[in-house]
């Protein structure tokens, strides 16, 4: 029932991502910052840590692919970036303690690597001509802030829930 | 044997460095049709996001109904007063059409620029990243959608169909940064019109940036700019925006305008494809000299 459910949430969150930008108002503070969210990342770093063996790289390369497909036109970039943030988020934890506090921070810090990753491609393939100091007032922090309060939001029923998926296969 | 792990990792890493290249540089290609596994992805997934993304949009939509009414009173005050003025351009507009469509038939002139058909679409998606603006609407080749069509909402021009599968297609907004993204524009001067090209996004300011007008051009703050159909793509008279400034540019042959769209990038729910009526000339005949050398 478990193993169900997964693809499922994921594949919510995946469409919720885009529902929310849709969403999200535009003179929201007089647009001068842009909010992406990274709520997909975010539960696939989750299952790397917390759900079962190889299910969170074999998960972040899929939905990759998806993200770059669907949302992107550009295959390659988040294709490459969900498994490499999650792998070295999942060597991370390996060295600090894997107390719920700690895994928040790791997941925020995988949210950076991932917008900074995605940043520096897009300014190599000229889709975007942002200074980097520009990126980060405008772009950098409020995404941060706005993920910090998902991963606040998630971080408990997310554990519960991959943990017993866990259990569920092992027994 | 760690050594042989750590070689092991970086052939890996190393391998997929160079996939990853190889893809972005395929995508990136101009390419007439997406490959069949990508449309089929994207027609997939697009029912589910219209599965997901419509009733949420009727809960947003009513809690925008109960803001609206809150301010129904001063609006009513305000269209009102402005209802009297349309009663005087509507018969002015009807007299014009009719006197429009006799002169022409005087000259038999049968198909004109400005003729399209719009095929009505619904928003089922956007780029999260917000790099490329891209948009997702729930209608594709199917429905007679192709690849670079104009897409308008009531305010005005907002991108054009970059891709389009059986069932969804994928509109590009202006406010992106791409290159490609060239529109002949024309500013409607009071009695005159200058010609020039959409070209590029003031993503600080937020404005169009309409390029190599003439430096003659007198041209003032507010004037209506509305794309000319001399692209060969889109049809004449939909309305883009408002000049906002003019500077000379670069080396002071041309002039730059900035534009104020006239579209809000960001709250899209319903979109317009337009069809255009009048023939597409040849892509040959279009090129001249100087786009050959870019």
């Amino acid at each position: 029932m478990r193993k169900v459910i997964l693809p499922l949430l994921l594949i919510l969150l995946f469409v919720g991502e885009s529902v929310f930008v849709e969403l999200l108002p535009a003179d929201i503070f007089e647009g001068k910052y842009i909010l992406v969210p990274r709520f997909l990342l975010i539960a696939l770093l989750f299952l790397t840590l917390y759900g079962p063996n190889r299910y969170g790289l074999i998960y972040s390369l899929i939905f990759g692919l998806l993200f770059d497909v669907v949302y992107t036109g550009i295959i390659g970039i988040y294709l490459f970036m969900f498994p490499i943030v999650a792998y070295l988020i999942s060597k991370l934890m390996k060295i600090l303690q894997t107390n719920i506090f700690m895994v928040s921070f790791a997941c925020l810090f995988g949210a950076a690597i991932l917008e900074i990753g995605v940043y520096e491609m897009n300014f190599l393939i000229h889709k975007t001509d942002m200074n980097f100091s520009n990126y980060l007032s405008s772009r950098l922090w409020p995404t941060l802030i706005l993920n910090l309060g998902f991963i606040i939001l998630t971080v408990y029923p997310f554990k519960k829930h991959f943990s017993k998926l866990t259990e569920s296969l092992e027994t | 044997m760690p050594q042989f792990f750590l070689n092991k990792r970086l052939i890996i890493l190393l391998v997929s460095i160079i996939i990853l290249v190889a893809l972005i540089g395929f995508s990136l290609k101009d390419r007439e049709q997406l490959s069949w596994p990508e449309q089929f992805i994207k027609d997939t997934t697009g029912w589910v996001q219209t599965a997901v993304s419509r009733p949420i949009h009727y809960v947003s939509g009513f809690f925008e109904n109960v803001k609206d009414l809150q301010n129904t009173y001063t609006e009513n005050k305000e269209l009102k007063k402005r209802l009297d003025e349309l009663a005087r351009l509507e018969s002015e507009v009807q007299m014009l059409k009719k006197d429009n469509a006799e002169l022409q038939e005087i000259l038999d002139k049968k198909d004109s620029l400005s003729a399209f058909e719009p095929i009505q679409a619904t928003v089922i998606g956007r780029n999260p990243d917000r790099w490329n603006e891209l948009l997702i609407i729930n209608r594709g080749t199917k429905n007679g959608i192709e690849k670079n069509m104009a897409v308008i909402t009531a305010n005005g021009l907002i991108g054009k169909v970059t891709n389009s599968q059986n069932f969804t297609s994928t509109i590009q907004l202006l406010s992106s940064m791409d290159p490609k993204n060239r529109i002949s524009a024309e500013v409607q001067a009071d009695g005159k019109s200058y010609f020039g090209l959409i070209e590029g996004y003031d993503k600080e300011k937020g404005l169009l940036l309409l390029k190599r007008i003439p430096s003659d051009a007198k041209i003032e703050k507010g004037q209506n700019v509305i794309s000319s159909g001399m692209g060969g793509v889109f049809p004449k008279n939909l309305p883009i925006g408002k000049v906002t400034e003019v500077v000379p540019a670069e080396y002071g042959l041309t002039q730059t305008a900035y534009v104020k769209p006239g579209a809000n990038f960001y709250d899209i729910e319903h979109v317009m494809v337009v069809k255009r009526s009048a023939l597409k000339p040849e892509l040959e005949d279009m090129i001249d000299a100087e786009e050959e050398e870019l």
